[in-house]
């Protein structure tokens, strides 16, 4: 499937109102991508410009949703889709949801930043977790380029690369809150930014799950596939066939 | 952060503009119509606005195609018809008995739920309105079919055709014959009645696009069995339900958030 078949209608408006659709989605994915990639800068440099635009950008993106949901109302309501145009509504429903959270989980890394300046005791930053905060918010952030560009251009093998990044992501998230877990032990003086450390890396592990998500939206976009709860085994198989 | 605000209140295509703001066509003042003593439209009021498709639906018997009829006063031909309160085209009062009732048509035109093309010519048939009005200019005729024809996306099937006798063609093509022969008069209204209920799908989408692409020149009002079709290409959708104006908004918010009960019911196909 190549995303020019959806402007293939006989009715130039209907054409227009899945363009429309698909613009829509991709601008609000660049501005979750600005976004991250200003909470990277901010927790890797403590910046906290950088951590107050990533709050800002938010209500954009909130709106964004808005405007997303609006169209695929339109577009359902009055062209009646069915098949691959169905899809690209269903899916653009749900990578919008995605987006939205993925948005509100970049504000709480950002606040990390910010909560983290109020404190005397700056240990936090020297933590192995904080250094896998990092990596982990780095790598939602190459994740979500790469699921975008997966929906511009309708490719189902970066949907897999994300999926499989994403599990591996868990792991790591595990080893970073195992780290943090021992030191919440050791320590009583600085729980105060353990506990905003826990927070964002939560967040941080938490958009990887969405653009995993929003991989899965973007398979059942172009091919129908459902990924969503299946075992291990068969996730294997259908990644498997997906990088054919 | 984003230069591009996002219009929330942008509830439609044409610019996210609302009835309010539109200009307008035609005026509708407490119409009301009888078929002898039988009621048929009710205390219509409404304003159709210039350039726009409007979109009339209703369950059969709603007075929707009997509405549609007093904008081009085809009711008159009709010997039990009264009809009582005001019309208005750009202004000009459309049931001004001192009218001519042969130029109210000229400036809106009509096309039926059959195509109807006269067993003449193509060529003939669209140049038949101008011929009516004298012209008979080779060169201007010459050019006003073809750009009829243009305008009803017939051109290209049909210029090397243009002598053969018109009954010849499909029916999809016949009913983009009338329309080309409706639009060579350069009317400011177009009245479609069910257009493309004797159609095929495809030629139904030919004709839905042919509306989109027409309302650029035309003020076009549509009556419609097919609510998926009103959604389609309508701007604006006017409800009726025995002989009464129901609801009447931009299309986007009829078909999304009717705001009274019945249309949600009509729309829905909860309607008994």
């Amino acid at each position: 499937m190549e995303r020019k078949n959806f402007g293939t209608h006989v009715s130039a408006l209907y054409n227009q109102y899945l363009e429309d659709l698909f613009n829509q989605v991709l601008e609000m994915g660049g501005l979750v991508e600005r976004q991250l990639s200003n909470a990277v800068l901010a927790v890797q440099n403590a910046d906290l410009d950088s951590a107050r635009e990533v709050i800002a950008l938010d209500k954009l993106i909130n709106r964004e949703e808005m405007e997303i949901d609006r169209l695929c109302v339109r577009v359902l309501a009055r062209q009646q889709p069915t098949a691959s145009d169905l899809r690209l509504v269903i899916s653009a429903i749900r990578i919008a949801v995605d987006l939205e959270r993925m948005g509100d989980e970049v504000v709480k890394i950002a606040k990390l930043v910010i909560n983290l300046a109020g404190f005397e005791d700056q240990s936090c930053r020297s933590l192995q977790g904080y250094k896998q905060l990092i990596e982990i918010s780095a790598r939602a952030n190459d994740m979500l380029k790469m699921v975008l560009n997966a929906f511009a251009r309708l490719d189902v093998k970066d949907c897999a690369a994300v999926i499989e990044e994403e599990e591996r992501v868990d792991d790591l998230f595990k080893v970073a809150m195992q780290e943090v877990t021992t030191r919440f032990k050791q320590s009583d003086s600085d729980v105060e930014c353990l506990l905003e450390l826990v927070y964002a890396l939560r967040a941080s592990e938490r958009l990887t799950d969405h653009a995993r998500n929003i991989a899965e939206s973007v398979i059942y976009l172009v091919n129908g596939q459902d990924m969503r709860n299946i075992d291990a085994e068969r996730l294997s198989t259908l990644l498997e066939e997906l990088n054919d | 952060m984003s230069e591009k605000t996002i219009n929330l209140t942008m509830g439609h295509d044409h610019r996210g503009m609302s009835l309010e703001q539109e200009k307008m066509a035609i005026e509708v003042k407490d119409w009301n119509l009888y078929y002898g003593k039988s009621q048929a439209l009710k205390n219509v009021n409404m304003s159709l606005p210039q350039n726009r498709v409007t979109a009339f639906i209703g369950p059969s018997g709603c007075g929707k195609s009997t509405l549609l009829r007093c904008f081009n006063r085809m009711n008159d031909l009709i010997d039990i018809v009264r009809v009582e309160g005001k019309m208005y085209l750009h202004g000009t009062d459309m049931y001004d008995k001192r009218l001519d009732v042969a130029e109210i048509r000229r400036r809106i035109g009509m096309v039926f739920q059959k195509p109807n093309p006269f067993p003449k010519s193509i060529y003939e048939n669209v140049a038949y309105g101008l011929r009516l009005q004298g012209i008979n200019d080779k060169r201007l005729l010459d050019e006003t079919v073809e750009w009829a024809l243009q305008g009803a996306g017939l051109w290209n099937e049909a210029k090397d055709r243009l002598n053969e006798n018109a009954l010849g063609m499909s029916g999809g093509q016949q009913q983009r014959l009338c329309i080309a022969r409706a639009i060579a008069i350069k009317p400011e209204v177009m009245l479609l009645d069910e257009p493309t209920s004797a159609l095929d799908p495809i030629s139904t989408l030919a004709i839905e696009e042919l509306i989109f692409e027409l309302k650029k020149e035309f003020t076009i009002l549509i009556v419609t069995h097919n609510m998926q079709q009103a959604a389609r290409v309508s701007d604006y959708t006017a409800f009726m339900y025995m002989g009464e104006l129901v609801e009447y908004t931009d299309t986007d918010s009829l078909f999304t958030n009717p705001q009274k009960k019945r249309t949600e019911d009509y729309i829905t196909g909860r309607y008994g």
